[in-house]
């Protein structure tokens, strides 16, 4: 297969290290790799706030880039959520971009469920010892059903130990723009957030959207209790 | 918030947020709720298919809402009864007035209503000279303390224990222990003399069935019973979208109703009235009026965008999942409909961005509450439709447009990006100490005031892509001779 | 206030067609319970029925509802028994009547206590038990149906602090959906069809449940598994 990587804005302008790390999995397990280089950003930024002719014209560059992908995968459950859950109503308007955007929502995956249900590859053989827990972010879990999968790569990592995080249903307060412009609610989300990572007694967060673990751990360490974040990747590059 | 002061959004905000018992309530409350809620969901089994029933229900009443409002009416007045057609809130309470005046009543008890609250009925009542008796034990609650309701299935859920002993001390001339059973005795023992006596009942609706004229009310109580068995004279009030088309429907949505409010299968008292009393009845009200509020749910009719949220059947699992209303509890929003379902009717009810624009951002659109829905409003999805509609009529502020126009610049030309990002990264450690960023620049500093950030890498994605790709492909040619 | 078609007018309006004369029935599916046999349907529902905090017994005879009667009130009469302490619906099923018989427990029908309204009210308000019967139960959610008329009176199963009910053991339906179906095809319904489950309640101060608010605090069936 010749998949293609989508880095999401976050993670190429902060964690590169997981558009690193799928390529070389995805290289190891015998597909070609590449990365239409003229992607930016799928827009939820700017949907979530109500912009919504600005978003149509990320997306249409998100789109465009991707036009000759056979797959596309990323690092992100929110990225990809976007595009399966809104850029259908965003385009409804525009007969031609909402027959490029369906394209692109039938062959656009999330990473963990892109290993497991796709590639049906959960077991990469790799292993790390460490005491994680596993936050479930919104948008991976309620747009994209995303539940068993990361629990399944996790699984597969020998000597990781999952414990469980205390009302994990519960979302970080990260929502994007959500904290800059609600700050004072977010920061009491993420004050229960943090607490219940330091109650379910694990040395690593992990999750599947590194917006969410950087909203979290930055808090933690912010209030001395420092829990490092690590993306389900971060965790999988560690361990091959 | 007490009931003249006006609203000041970040004063509330702190209020609540600095309110240690409410904030520890509150998470009590909905966590109580959420968990009865999916026990009885999960005993009822195949949730979902119930979900959608209720979904197709609602959908169908809410696009045939003339026919079904018509056909009640007409059920209504065969029966008997006398039907208020309430356009504005000041046409339902005057229609209030009006059975007031003309009955020369005085005592009022009422059961929970929320049009009540919509429209702001009992300070009006109170000035005429009315008793006016909150009989629920959560809605007499927070009468006594002047404060509006902040859950709709459970008002007071804000006070602890001596708090509500205290305020019921004057009341009963004495001091009384804080113990559940004392409470609750002093509440039953008080109510008796004023359900006994009481000249007019006001209740709610829970449905009101259009084919018979019968009014559904679901509580635990007994005093919705109370309030619709003893007195002469009963009002009820109604949102105008709460109708079932038939007993059949009723069914479902009492199944969905009971166990989505308290996770109960059946609350334990289910009434079905159609009033006014039969011929020979001993007990009943002679004289029945049902008053049916728009106010401006005609308009929410007429919005294909948010026509969903009158599927609501104001059942308040949205409030227990959400996550901004575990932190803030119901007095911080403002408006007599809180948690997510008052995010997204409020500045339709009210018609005023201006006075309620706020409320659409009181959410991480997190989802869960479109996933609680038992009729699957997509609620998360209704609260950026506010955002979007703020922003086509020029709402927002100048600076946020800048801002946006901003970033769909950078995120249509990524090679501009990279450029801007490597100059962040370089002139990043001014913001910097002990290698995280500490501080900078608004908005970012809302960020930093309670969180570090990982400093930018020297390299993106893109400057890293080049040398990866030759990896990549180094390895595959490798892998290629191997074969 | 609005003239009633203008306000229909303008739903129609907003709906963007005109008021249909007619729509289709609506659709659904939903899943059933439903159990297997009478002696089930009883059993289940005396267990959820007392689960909920009520109190109940199947009876073959009135005799061995005499027997409850007495566990549950007193022997052989309640502390206090007197003549106004038991009002009851004017029409108890003939075995309810035959139990108050052979108890010798003076009882006094509601509708009868009085043609005045207050009076009646009053006589609701010393009574320490109301005695009915009831025209369906639900299985699934230990539910009583009670529907009024002339001879019964809403009040007996509300007003006084016990209530306790008579119901014939084939009226117990599974679920709700039942009871729906029943009332579709009863014709106009009466003035108030009383859907009881258990004893009154509150969890409105901290959350913490209290049984027996303004309803009844004490709830009692007897299941005439013969009828």
């Amino acid at each position: 297969m010749r998949i293609s990587i989508f880095i999401t804005c976050l993670g190429n302008m902060l964690y590169p290290d997981l558009g690193v790390t799928m390529a070389k999995i995805f290289s190891q397990l015998g597909h070609t790799v590449d990365y239409p280089d003229n992607q930016a950003c799928c827009g939820q930024i700017s949907f979530n706030s109500g912009y919504t002719e600005d978003t149509r014209a990320i997306a249409r560059n998100l789109i465009d880039a991707f036009e000759d992908s056979e797959v596309v995968v990323a690092p992100s459950g929110s990225c990809i959520g976007m595009i399966h859950h809104n850029y259908p109503s965003l385009f409804e308007n525009d007969p031609v971009y909402l027959k490029k955007a369906t394209d692109l929502i039938h062959k656009s995956y999330e990473f963990s469920q892109f290993l497991v249900n796709v590639l049906k590859q959960p077991d990469l053989g790799a292993r790390y010892k460490a005491k994680v827990t596993y936050h479930p972010s919104c948008h991976a879990t309620r747009l994209m059903g995303i539940r068993d999968e990361p629990l399944t790569l996790l699984e597969h990592i020998q000597g990781i130990e999952v414990v469980p995080l205390p009302e994990a249903q519960l979302c970080c307060g990260f929502g994007g723009t959500f904290a800059i412009k609600m700050p004072v609610i977010s920061e009491a989300m993420v004050q229960e957030k943090a607490q219940h990572v330091i109650d379910s007694g694990a040395d690593i967060l992990t999750g599947l959207d590194m917006g969410c673990l950087m909203n979290i751990s930055g808090y933690l360490e912010k209030h001395g209790h420092p829990v490092p974040a690590m993306h389900i990747i971060q965790l999988l590059g560690k361990g091959m | 918030m007490s009931e003249n002061k006006p609203y000041d959004m970040q004063e509330a905000l702190d209020k609540a947020l600095k309110d240690d018992f409410l904030r520890m309530a509150t998470r009590r409350a909905t966590d109580k709720l959420r968990h009865q809620k999916l026990d009885a969901a999960n005993q009822l089994g195949d949730w979902e298919e119930w979900r959608e029933a209720g979904e197709k229900i609602r959908n169908q009443v809410i696009l045939n809402l003339d026919y079904y409002l018509k056909q009640l009416i007409e059920n209504v007045e065969k029966n008997g009864g006398h039907v208020h057609l309430a356009k504005t809130p000041q046409d339902a309470v005057n229609a209030v007035q009006e059975i007031f005046q003309k009955h020369n009543a005085k005592t009022l008890i009422k059961s929970k209503s929320m049009i009540s609250e919509e429209i702001h009925l009992n300070p009006v009542l109170e000035k005429d000279g009315v008793e006016v008796i909150e009989t629920d034990l959560g809605e007499y609650i927070v009468q006594i303390a002047h404060e509006p309701p902040s859950h709709i299935i459970v008002p007071a859920m804000h006070k602890n224990r001596d708090q509500i002993a205290k305020l019921f001390e004057p009341i009963a001339g004495h001091s009384l222990t804080s113990d559940t059973p004392t409470l609750t005795k002093f509440a039953r023992g008080k109510m008796r003399k004023k359900f006994l006596n009481g000249e007019i009942g006001i209740s709610g609706c829970n449905f009101a069935v259009a084919d018979t004229g019968t009014i559904a009310m679901v509580t635990n109580e007994g005093n919705g019973r109370m309030v619709s068995t003893l007195p002469k004279v009963q009002i009820t009030l109604m949102g105008m979208e709460r109708i079932v088309p038939s007993f059949k429907e009723l069914g479902v949505m009492l199944n969905l109703l009971a166990r989505s409010a308290t996770g109960q299968r059946l609350s334990a008292y289910t009434t079905l009235y159609t009033p006014p009393r039969r011929e020979g009845d001993v007990d009943g009200p002679e004289e029945w009026h049902l008053v049916i509020l728009d106010h401006n749910r005609s308009e929410i009719l007429g919005d294909p965008d948010f026509r969903a949220s009158l599927r609501c059947i104001r059942c308040g699992s949205c409030f227990n999942v959400c996550p901004v209303y575990r932190q803030i509890g119901g007095h911080a929003y403002g408006s007599v409909y809180a948690g997510p379902i008052g995010i997204v009717i409020t500045p339709l009810l009210e018609q005023d961005y201006e006075k309620w624009g706020h409320l659409p951002y009181f959410s991480s659109i997190c989802g869960a509450c479109a996933e609680a829905c038992p009729v699957r409003i997509p609620l998360h999805d209704l609260i950026v439709k506010h955002r979007d509609r703020k922003v086509l009529t020029g709402q927002t502020s100048a600076i946020e447009h800048q801002a946006f126009r901003a970033y769909r610049y950078y995120f249509t030309h990524p090679k501009v990006l990279r450029h801007f990002v490597h100059w962040g990264a370089r002139m990043q450690f001014v913001f910097m100490r002990r290698g995280r960023i500490v501080m900078g620049p608004p908005p970012l500093a809302n960020w930093l005031k309670s969180r570090y950030l990982t400093p930018l890498p020297r390299q993106t994605f893109d400057d890293l892509w080049p040398m990866l790709e030759r990896r990549l492909k180094k390895i595959e040619l490798q892998r290629g001779e191997q074969k | 206030m609005s003239d009633h078609q203008d306000f229909i007018k303008h739903l129609a309006l907003k709906l963007g067609r005109p008021t249909p004369a007619s729509v289709e029935p609506i659709n659904v599916q939903v899943p059933h319970y439903q159990l297997n046999s009478p002696e089930e349907r009883i059993d289940t529902l005396l267990a959820n029925w007392e689960s909920l905090g009520g109190k109940g017994i199947k009876a073959q005879t009135p005799e061995e509802a005499v027997q409850a009667l007495k566990s549950w009130f007193g022997d052989p009469e309640p502390k206090w028994l007197n003549s106004t302490s038991i009002i009851t619906w004017g029409e108890l099923p003939d075995f309810a009547q035959n139990t108050f018989n052979q108890l010798h427990w003076t009882t006094q029908s509601y509708p009868d206590s009085s043609s005045e309204r207050s009076a009646r009210i009053n006589v609701a308000a010393q009574a320490q038990l109301g005695v009915t019967g009831a025209d369906y139960g639900i299985v699934q959610s230990g539910t009583l149906i009670q529907l009024s008329n002339a001879r019964r009176g809403r009040a007996v199963s509300l007003v006084p602090p016990r209530h306790l009910a008579f119901l014939a053991g084939s009226k117990i339906k599974d679920e709700l959906a039942e009871i729906m179906e029943e009332l579709l095809t009863a014709g106009a319904p009466p003035a108030a069809i009383e859907m009881i489950s258990g004893p009154s309640r509150t969890s409105d101060i901290e959350m913490d449940l209290s049984i027996g608010v303004h309803g009844p605090i004490e709830v009692y069936l007897v299941v005439m598994t013969e009828l």
